[in-house]
């Protein structure tokens, strides 16, 4: 545990870990504003498919809806900021030289590497709890808060979540999206202990984040048939299922656990990768 | 010779087309004169969604209506109210707007019916046509049609009760069949590969606490973002 304080002290001591909470909080103001500033257009533009069928009353455009319209970007924004941290957290070390130092010290090879994964799942959850806390406290003095609306752009497809649901339901949302970003700071981290720089974990992160995303979304039968199987599917599906209407459970589950197994294989990887790493050439 | 028979054919049809198209015509005068007194009202309204892909529970709002075309909601709430069919507007249908043809005459439970087809004179909303079943001795419409041009279906079964000596509706089932995808604007991939779904379903809409003539002002109806 005091390894644990020890190495979250040391990444908060580093500034390039509040560029994330900087990007994050810039993100969430500009898209407010503008969101703010352009209401008509984005209220007719969603509501286009009911307005020829339906008189639409209510506060629709509110804090809720845009929370949940901002956490769409997630899947893009949030892994980047995520493995600036957690693909640093051992090639860093490497970097600046101090993985020998840190290596003669007392705590074993499996405690520091624990330690540090903890720290990374740490920064993951403050970094998008920092991104709840900014959606939700800028959107409520500036959208007011109302019944959620969700629909599929294009079609006639919606779901409606009572106000006195909402707050209970994205808190749930949120915690859905700290554990499913877990598992990209898991990729990050066990880039991070093959790597000897930074550079090296991030882009390779990121790029597994992205070809996993763009092969989900190919609309061809084959991509279709592959996408139950792909991390992101469960990234992305694992949040959204909590603004459904009724909650899917069984999907929640199942895909909670999904990720929870690629995050226990993928620090197991890395577990064993820095036991065996040898820091004598 | 030929010529001659078609005459006198023409002769024979002629007046009992010309009959049918008056008697039409006629129905909708009736309902226009029954509702003639009503000048506006005011009701509380339930509306349930059974459709698979509008997952909402139960709303509540109130509605106002006044003749001949004015309409406003109030909810504190969300509320989505359908505009085709979902309320009672016995100015919609002036004999002097549309084409009417009888369709036929029925009888059901021993209660005269007629179905009308009106086809608007100046098209608006993109309503192709709209089928009437009228209750020929009571004078209310019992089923209204709406067939529009792109492809939206909306029926509308309509109960009615006493309210202030008017039969206003109670309930109104309102079953629809539209396309589920935009037409226009862009459009995935997917919706392009895809034949466009329709979506089915019904809506009930329950109407209680009936206010007639109370004497509803314009300027309630107006929209304050407008006049910005």
């Amino acid at each position: 545990m005091k390894l644990f304080w020890f190495e979250t002290f040391k990444t908060f001591s580093r500034w390039r870990t509040y560029i994330s909470f900087t990007v994050i909080a810039l993100i969430v103001i500009i898209t407010e504003v503008v969101m703010k500033l352009s209401a008509g257009e984005i209220v007719y533009r969603m509501l286009r498919p009911f307005q020829k069928d339906f008189f639409i009353t209510g506060n629709i455009l509110n804090a809720w809806f845009v929370t949940a319209f901002i956490m769409n970007g997630l899947h893009i924004h949030i892994p980047f900021l995520i493995t600036l941290v957690a693909g640093d957290m051992v090639s860093g070390e490497a970097t600046s030289g101090t993985i020998r130092f840190l290596l003669i010290r007392p705590p074993s090879r499996g405690r520091i590497i624990t330690a540090k994964y903890l720290t990374a799942l740490f920064y993951t959850s403050a970094i998008v709890t920092f991104f709840a806390l900014v959606c939700v406290s800028l959107g409520l003095p500036l959208f007011g808060s109302g019944d959620l609306v969700i629909h599929h752009y294009g079609k006639f497809d919606m779901s409606f979540i009572p106000e006195s649901e909402v707050p209970a339901r994205i808190v749930l949302a949120f915690i859905a999206a700290i554990w499913s970003m877990t598992v990209v700071a898991s990729i990050a981290f066990l880039f991070s202990t093959l790597a000897e720089n930074s550079i090296g974990p991030i882009i390779g992160t990121m790029a597994v984040v992205i070809v996993f995303l763009v092969l989900g979304n190919f609309p061809l039968n084959f991509f279709r048939t592959l996408k139950p199987y792909l991390f992101t599917t469960h990234m992305m599906n694992l949040w959204q299922q909590f603004l459904v209407v009724p909650i899917p459970w069984q999907e929640i589950l199942r895909s909670a656990i999904i990720l929870g197994l690629h995050n226990a294989g993928l620090f197991l990887i890395a577990f064993f990768i820095f036991k065996r790493k040898d820091i004598k050439s | 010779m030929k010529k001659i028979l078609l005459f006198l054919l023409l002769l024979l049809i002629l007046p009992h087309w010309v009959q049918a198209q008056e008697e039409a015509s006629r129905y909708l005068e009736t309902i226009e004169k029954k509702y003639a007194g009503l000048k506006d009202y005011t009701a509380e309204v339930t509306v349930h969604f059974n459709i698979e892909t509008f997952k909402t529970p139960d709303m509540q709002a109130k509605l106002y209506y006044k003749a001949p075309d004015k309409i406003k909601i109030e909810s504190k709430r969300t509320f989505f109210f359908p505009k085709e069919g979902g309320y009672f507007n016995p100015s919609l249908f002036k004999k002097e707007d549309f084409e009417t043809k009888l369709m036929e005459r029925s009888a059901s439970d021993g209660k005269q019916a007629v179905k009308l087809k009106l086809t608007p004179k100046k098209t608006k909303k993109g309503i192709q046509h709209f089928l009437l079943l009228i209750d020929a001795e009571r004078i209310l419409i019992r089923e209204m049609e709406v067939i529009q041009f792109d492809g939206r279906e909306v029926k509308a079964v309509i109960e009615y009760g006493k309210f202030d000596g008017f039969e206003l509706p109670s309930h109104i089932q309102l079953i629809l069949d539209i396309p589920s995808f935009e037409t226009e604007g862009p459009k995935d991939f997917d919706q392009l590969i895809q034949q466009p779904k329709r979506v089915t379903g019904s809506i009930d809409i329950t109407y209680s606490n009936y206010k007639v003539n109370s004497g509803l002002r314009d300027e309630m109806f107006e929209n304050p973002k407008k006049g910005k």
